[in-house]
């Protein structure tokens, strides 16, 4: 198919300084995070190369520009790139150039054009009648509505995007929450893909991208309208410090043996790492050109790729995962705070302890522990004798 | 003033090995599961992983034997006698004992001086022991949501309605926790007033089978 433009396009790589077969192999790696075998990568190829430019906008609300800097790590001069010159980003606030009127006319004549699809980083800002984000003199809610009920999909990166990441976290002032759960508060129907993790994965967004383009429907997504091929198996199933973790090998936190652990790369499970309950591929992708990932680099995971986007609240990973360093998440008490519950265990038993202590001395006291006669009769039979006849 | 005689009519041999096993998986389940938790000696996460899941299966195969069993054993339900009668009698707390329950309440807060006149369970005893099988149960489902976390098993969808409920995985791993400190309490409470209540013959039947 469309073997002179194919030529055009590899004429184009090649200005960028990236050979064909780079580009095969990006194809091949791509296929592989799509859940496809290897032999696709052909079709890979053609569907980038002759693909018509897909508008897309890409939308920042309540962000820290992180997962813009992600994508910014594919590599330069990297293939990843090239693909996403192949969307027509018409809006990305982080990189444009156009600023003020111009760039929000980008905005409006993509939706009245249609056929678009719709990136947003950031979380929803619902505080204050939306009045905490504004954007271009309105709030920032009233773009978000506008642009996501006319888009074909919307990709929703990173976890602020997806259940509202950090900014929801407690007590959250801002009212934020995720891209899904407000779309769906307001009735908007479009398709959402939740991408979690913080900041998102770039090899990620290019799969589900390319999923789009090669066979035009999103990827197959699971309960949380996540992709299944990237959130369906534990990091903890992955890891590359699993055997250590069987063996029971952990990088103990202020022992005097800690650099030798760490250097030998222990397990980091007494660190708090939340690898046993985050459903992600970081060991398979890793980041930053595939370079390395967290707990590769020594960090315990720390579950931002955990979300429930429609259920938010106490779903949210920053919540359910802090402290960080601590296998449980703190008890949040009305009037104390948070407080971890091997604590609240602790004390309760120690407090019911210390009440059979005080029981036991007090029984003793009053003879029970060598036996107490019994009543001769039940006292509410006693009472009722002449009025009911007395219990049965 | 001695307390109730216990006969074996009151605790039959097949129950002094029931409870054995609840005892022992008890014990073990604590102790791999506080090592789960938080590993604070090195090299046994394999063993305590296995040992703890194997319990778990032992104690519901002993869970669901034992409430087969109280359909047909017969044994006392009645305090210091050898009358028997089927053994769920002994769990299902009976009408004419109702007004007992505060009566109970009020001599172990120490409002009252003279024992309650009850079944061989008391009032709150009953309760508390029937209380045990949800509990347990309980412990399993948090326990094997925990355990599958990968969606690829098929029975899945029925334990991520509860990772669902408990407000995602970190949520559940603290319900399972906390129903630990349940399970601990019940057995400090439990042991503690089998102790004052007639240690010695008490104890002797139930583990010994011995009567005094």
């Amino acid at each position: 198919m469309a073997q002179e433009v194919r030529g055009e396009f590899y004429d184009l790589l090649a200005a960028r300084g990236v050979t064909r077969r780079d580009f095969m192999k990006f194809c091949g790696s791509v296929a592989a995070v799509i859940g496809l075998s290897e032999v696709y990568a052909p079709q890979i190829a053609s569907a980038i190369a002759a693909g018509t430019l897909q508008p897309a906008l890409w939308l920042a609300h309540g962000l820290c520009t992180g997962c813009t800097e992600s994508m910014a790590q594919i590599g330069v001069p990297d293939v990843p790139t090239i693909v996403l010159d192949l969307l027509s980003v018409n809006y990305w606030e982080t990189v444009m150039a156009a600023a003020g009127t111009q760039a929000e006319d980008n905005i409006t004549a993509t939706v009245d054009k249609g056929g678009y699809i719709v990136i947003v980083e950031g979380s929803v800002m619902t505080g204050q009648g939306g009045n905490v984000l504004r954007i271009a003199g309105k709030p920032g809610v009233d773009e978000l509505k506008e642009v996501c009920s006319k888009a074909k999909a919307v990709i929703a990166v990173g976890s602020c995007a997806v259940d509202g990441g950090w900014v929801a976290g407690d007590p959250n002032p801002a009212k934020a929450t995720g891209v899904q759960a407000y779309l769906a508060q307001n009735g908007i129907k479009t398709p959402v893909v939740n991408l979690p993790t913080c900041p998102v994965n770039p090899e990620w967004v290019v799969s589900v991208l390319v999923d789009y383009l090669l066979v035009g429907a999103l990827p197959p997504l699971n309960e949380f309208n996540e992709p299944k091929s990237l959130y369906s198996e534990t990091i903890h199933d992955n890891c590359p410090r699993r055997g250590h973790f069987e063996n029971g090998e952990f990088v103990q936190f202020g022992s005097a043996d800690q650099t030798a652990q760490e250097a030998a790369g222990f397990c980091l499970y007494q660190m708090g790492c939340k690898g046993p309950q985050t459903k992600t591929t970081c060991p398979l992708v890793r980041w930053n050109r595939r370079v390395s990932w967290c707990v590769e680099s020594g960090s315990p995971c720390i579950g931002c790729g955990t979300a429930d986007p429609l259920k938010g609240g106490p779903g949210n990973w920053v919540d359910a995962g802090t402290p960080f360093l601590s296998r449980l998440a703190d008890t949040r008490l009305p009037g104390i705070g948070g407080v971890q519950p091997s604590t609240i265990g602790a004390v309760v038993g120690g407090v019911a302890a210390a009440g059979l202590v005080v029981h036991g001395v007090v029984s003793a006291s009053k003879g029970r522990i060598k036996g107490v006669p019994q009543e001769s009769e039940k006292k509410f039979d006693s009472k009722n004798k002449s009025s009911e006849g007395g219990d049965k | 003033m001695s307390h109730e005689g216990h006969y074996r009519e009151a605790h039959p041999l097949i129950f002094v090995f029931t409870h054995w096993i609840n005892l022992l998986c008890m014990i073990g389940l604590a102790f791999t599961g506080f090592y789960i938790h938080y590993p604070f000696f090195a090299g046994f996460m394999n063993g305590a992983r296995t040992i703890h899941f194997t319990l778990m299966f032992i104690l519901l195969i002993n869970l669901t034997s034992r409430v087969i069993l109280a359909f047909w054993v017969k044994d006392a339900n009645q305090l210091g006698s050898k009358a028997v009668d089927t053994d769920l009698k002994n769990w299902l707390p009976q009408e004419e004992n109702k007004h007992q329950f505060m009566e109970t309440v009020k001599y172990y807060l120490f409002f009252r001086n003279t024992r309650v006149i009850s079944a061989k369970y008391g009032a709150l005893q009953k309760i508390a022991y029937l209380a045990t099988v949800p509990i347990i149960l309980y412990m399993a489902y948090t326990g094997f949501a925990l355990y599958t976390p990968a969606q690829s098993w098929g029975i899945w969808p029925f334990f991520a309605a509860g990772v669902s409920f408990f407000g995602g995985a970190m949520g559940i791993r603290i319900a399972h926790y906390f129903g630990m400190w349940v399970v601990i309490l019940f057995t400090m409470v439990h042991a503690y007033l089998a102790a004052i209540d007639g240690f010695k013959p008490l104890w002797g039947l139930i583990f010994l089978w011995r009567e005094s």
